[in-house]
C-alpha cells in the first residue's frame, strides 16, 4: 500500500529531534513519493537503497552554508588537477601515482582536455593543475597546455629532466603567459633528492629549472619529503638555493610525503581528511590528486558532465563536515 | 529586588520540545520579561500547575484552555497564540470511490476518529457530525485513543485513524489541518486519499495565564513574544520548529465552538 510509507515517516519523524535519523522500509514505488515528502517537508532523504529509506529530521544546511568559511580557493572544485598521464621517466619511490617507465599511459588526450577544460570554466574552476606521470614523455602536449592555459590559469608540474631536443621545441612552443611550470626538487643538495628519486636526478631537475627560466616561464619548485627530513637547517638550504636561483619565496613549497601509491611511509590521508580538489584522469574522476590511483578517492567512472562531478564532491564535503560538527556536539566532556 | 522570571509550562510531545523552549527562553534572555519553562508530560498536570501557581503561563491547548476557563470559572485569561492556531480546521477524508461528498453521506457509514481527548480528531468531529444532523447512532465510530493526555498532539492517533481507513476498518477518518498538511494532504499519493469536507475554523493552542498574574508581568512578555520576527534567522529557527511565521494576539471567539462541543458532549472539566 503507497501510503504507509508516509504515515511510517509521520509518525517516525515526529519522535525524534532535530537531526536525527529514521528508517523506513520501501514498497515498488514508494522511493518518489519518500522524496518528495522530503521535499516538502524540510526533512532529508539521506538514501533510499535495498527497500529502506533513511531520513533526517529537519531541514539540511545548504553545502554553502557547510563550506562557508573556506577560503573560495579551497572550495571544491575552486581548482581542478588532470592527469595528463601516469607513464614517467623516474620510479620515484614516494610517487602517490605508482608512475614509472613501466605504468600504462593512461593519457588524458587532447580532445578531452578541451572538453573538461571549457566545462572547468563554465562550472566556476579557477585554476588547472596538469600532473602525471610525467607529462613531458607525451608528443602533443603543447596542445594539450595550449588548450587549458587559453581558458584559466594553469600549472603544470614536471620533473624537468627532458627539455631537450624535440621536447624542448615543445616546451618552446607553449605559452608564457597564463603558465607555470612545477619542477620537482627535494633538496639544496643531490643526496636526499637522488635517494627518493634516482642517482643523477638532481642535478637534471637543477638544469631544468635553469633552461625554463632561461625560456621565459615562470618557474615553482616544490620539495616532497618525509617527516623525517624536514628539519630546519635542510629547509634553510633550500631556500637559499632557490633564493640564489631566483625563485620568487613565494614559489618554493615544501610539502609532506603522503602515504599513498608506493609511499609506505607518510601522513594518511583520506577522503574525510582531505579538503577536495577535483581530479580528472583517463579512469575517472577522483577527490583529490594524491589519490587519483587509488578506488577509495574514485568519485565517478564519468568524466562529463564535469559540473556533475564537482556538486558531487561539494556534497560529499558539506556531509563530512557536517558530520564533524555533529560528533563535536554528540560527545561532551562530562 | 528582581523578580524571578515568569514560568511558562509546555508539554513535551516531541523531543524537539526541548531545543524551541531553550530557544525561546534564550530569545527572552536580557529583555524586560525573563522566562524559564518546565516540561510535563500531560495536559492534565500542566493545567493543575498553573491552577496551584507551581507555573505562571501554560502552553494550553484549546481543549487545555476550554479545561481551565471552566475550572476557574473564567479567572484566567490567553496571552498569545500562533498564526496558526487562528485558523485551525477538521478535514474529513475517505478513499476515492467510496461515494463520500459531503458530511451528511456519513450516515451509516464508518469513521475514524483520534484521541477521544483531542479537539480536532474527536471532540470537534463528533460536533461537526451533530450540527450536520448525525447522532452517535447514525455513524459508526471507531475510537483510536492513542497518546492519551496529549490532546492529539503527536498526531498518532490521527495516523492511526488513517491506517484504519486504508485497511477497510473505517470508510472515513477526521483530522486536523496540520496531520493532513503533513502527509502532503492528497498530493503525494494521488488515489490513495481525498478530502470530502472540511470544517469551519477554530483556534487551538494559547498562552494561558491565571487572573491574578499581574498584567504588568505579563504585558513585557506577551510584547517581547509578538516581536519574534521570521526575517531573523535566529528567531526563524525557533518559529519554524514550533509551526508558526508570526506570533499573534488570541482571537477568544475561536474557541464559541469548541466551548459549546464540550458542554453538548458533557465532557469532564478533569480526566
Amino acid at each position: 500500500m503507497v501510503t504507509s510509507v508516509v504515515l511510517d515517516l509521520v509518525e517516525q519523524i515526529g519522535a525524534k529531534s532535530i537531526g536525527s535519523t529514521v528508517e523506513v522500509l520501501l514498497r515498488p514505488g514508494d522511493a518518489d513519493t519518500v522524496a518528495a515528502w522530503c521535499e516538502r517537508t524540510g526533512n532529508e532523504l539521506m538514501s533510499a537503497t535495498d527497500g529502506r529509506a533513511v531520513v533526517r529530521r529537519g531541514r539540511r544546511p545548504a553545502p554553502t552554508d557547510a563550506l562557508a568559511e573556506l577560503p573560495a580557493g579551497q572550495r571544491p572544485g575552486a581548482r581542478l588537477w588532470i592527469y595528463t598521464n601516469f607513464d614517467c621517466n623516474l620510479a620515484c619511490d614516494y610517487c602517490c601515482a605508482r608512475s614509472s617507465p613501466t605504468a600504462p599511459r593512461r593519457a588524458i588526450g587532447v580532445d578531452r582536455t578541451r572538453q573538461l577544460i571549457a566545462e572547468a570554466a563554465d562550472a566556476g574552476v579557477l585554476e588547472v593543475f596538469l600532473t602525471g606521470g610525467e607529462p613531458f614523455l607525451l608528443p602533443d602536449l603543447d596542445l594539450l597546455v595550449g588548450a587549458c592555459v587559453a581558458k584559466l590559469p594553469t600549472t603544470m608540474l614536471t620533473n624537468g629532466m627532458l627539455f631537450r631536443g624535440t621536447r624542448l621545441a615543445m616546451l618552446r612552443r607553449m605559452p608564457r603567459e597564463g603558465l607555470t611550470l612545477q619542477i620537482s626538487l627535494d633538496s639544496a643538495t643531490p643526496e636526499l633528492h637522488d635517494r627518493h628519486r634516482g642517482a643523477g636526478t638532481w642535478q637534471r631537475a637543477v638544469d631544468g629549472i635553469g633552461i625554463a627560466q632561461a625560456e621565459g616561464f615562470c618557474i615553482r619548485v616544490a620539495a616532497t619529503v618525509t617527516r623525517d627530513e624536514v628539519d630546519a637547517g635542510a629547509q634553510s638550504a633550500f631556500h637559499a638555493m632557490l633564493d640564489a636561483m631566483g625563485v620568487a619565496r613565494e614559489n618554493q613549497i615544501v610539502r609532506q610525503v603522503a602515504q599513498r601509491g608506493f609511499a609506505t611511509d607518510g601522513l594518511a590521508l583520506t577522503v574525510e581528511t582531505l579538503l577536495p580538489e577535483v581530479t580528472v584522469t583517463a579512469d575517472g574522476i577522483f577527490w583529490h590528486p594524491v589519490g587519483a590511483d587509488h578506488l577509495d578517492q574514485l568519485v565517478t567512472r564519468a568524466l562529463f558532465p564535469l559540473r556533475a562531478a564537482i556538486d558531487e564532491v561539494t556534497r560529499r564535503f558539506a556531509d563530512y563536515r557536517r558530520t564533524v560538527t555533529t560528533g563535536a556536539e554528540a560527545f561532551p566532556c562530562a | 529586588m528582581t523578580e524571578r522570571p515568569l514560568l511558562v509550562g509546555a508539554v513535551a510531545y516531541t523531543p524537539n520540545v526541548v531545543p524551541i523552549w531553550e530557544g525561546i527562553r534564550d530569545y527572552f534572555r536580557d529583555s524586560p520579561a525573563e522566562m524559564d519553562f518546565v516540561l510535563f508530560s500531560n495536559y492534565a498536570r500542566q493545567v493543575d500547575s498553573l491552577l496551584e501557581g507551581a507555573i505562571d503561563i501554560a502552553w494550553n491547548t484549546n481543549l487545555a484552555w476550554v479545561r481551565t476557563v471552566m475550572r476557574t470559572d473564567g479567572a484566567c485569561r490567553a496571552l498569545a497564540m500562533r498564526d496558526t492556531d487562528l485558523t485551525f480546521s477538521t478535514v474529513f477524508v475517505t478513499r476515492p470511490g467510496s461515494g463520500l461528498r459531503d458530511i451528511a453521506d456519513l450516515k451509516g457509514r464508518r469513521l475514524a476518529l483520534g484521541s477521544r481527548d483531542s479537539a480536532q480528531a474527536a471532540i470537534m468531529p463528533v460536533q461537526f457530525l451533530r450540527g450536520a444532523g448525525l447522532g452517535e447512532s447514525d455513524v459508526e465510530l471507531l475510537r483510536i485513543n492513542s497518546d492519551l493526555g496529549k490532546h492529539g498532539d503527536t498526531g498518532r492517533s490521527e495516523l492511526d485513524a488513517i491506517r484504519a481507513l486504508l485497511d477497510d476498518r473505517a470508510d472515513a477518518a477526521a483530522l486536523g489541518i496540520t496531520t493532513w498538511e503533513s502527509i502532503g494532504r492528497d498530493e503525494l499519493m494521488p488515489g490513495a486519499l481525498e478530502a470530502f469536507w472540511q470544517s469551519p475554523t477554530y483556534c487551538h493552542c494559547n498562552f494561558t495565564a491565571m487572573d491574578k498574574l499581574p498584567v504588568e508581568r505579563t504585558d513585557p512578555w506577551v510584547e517581547h513574544l509578538l516581536a519574534m520576527d521570521w526575517d531573523n534567522p535566529d528567531h526563524r529557527r525557533i518559529l519554524e520548529l514550533e509551526g508558526l511565521r508570526q506570533w499573534r494576539r488570541p482571537d477568544l471567539d475561536g474557541y464559541a465552538s469548541l466551548f459549546q462541543a464540550v458542554e453538548d458532549q458533557k465532557i469532564p472539566a478533569q480526566w
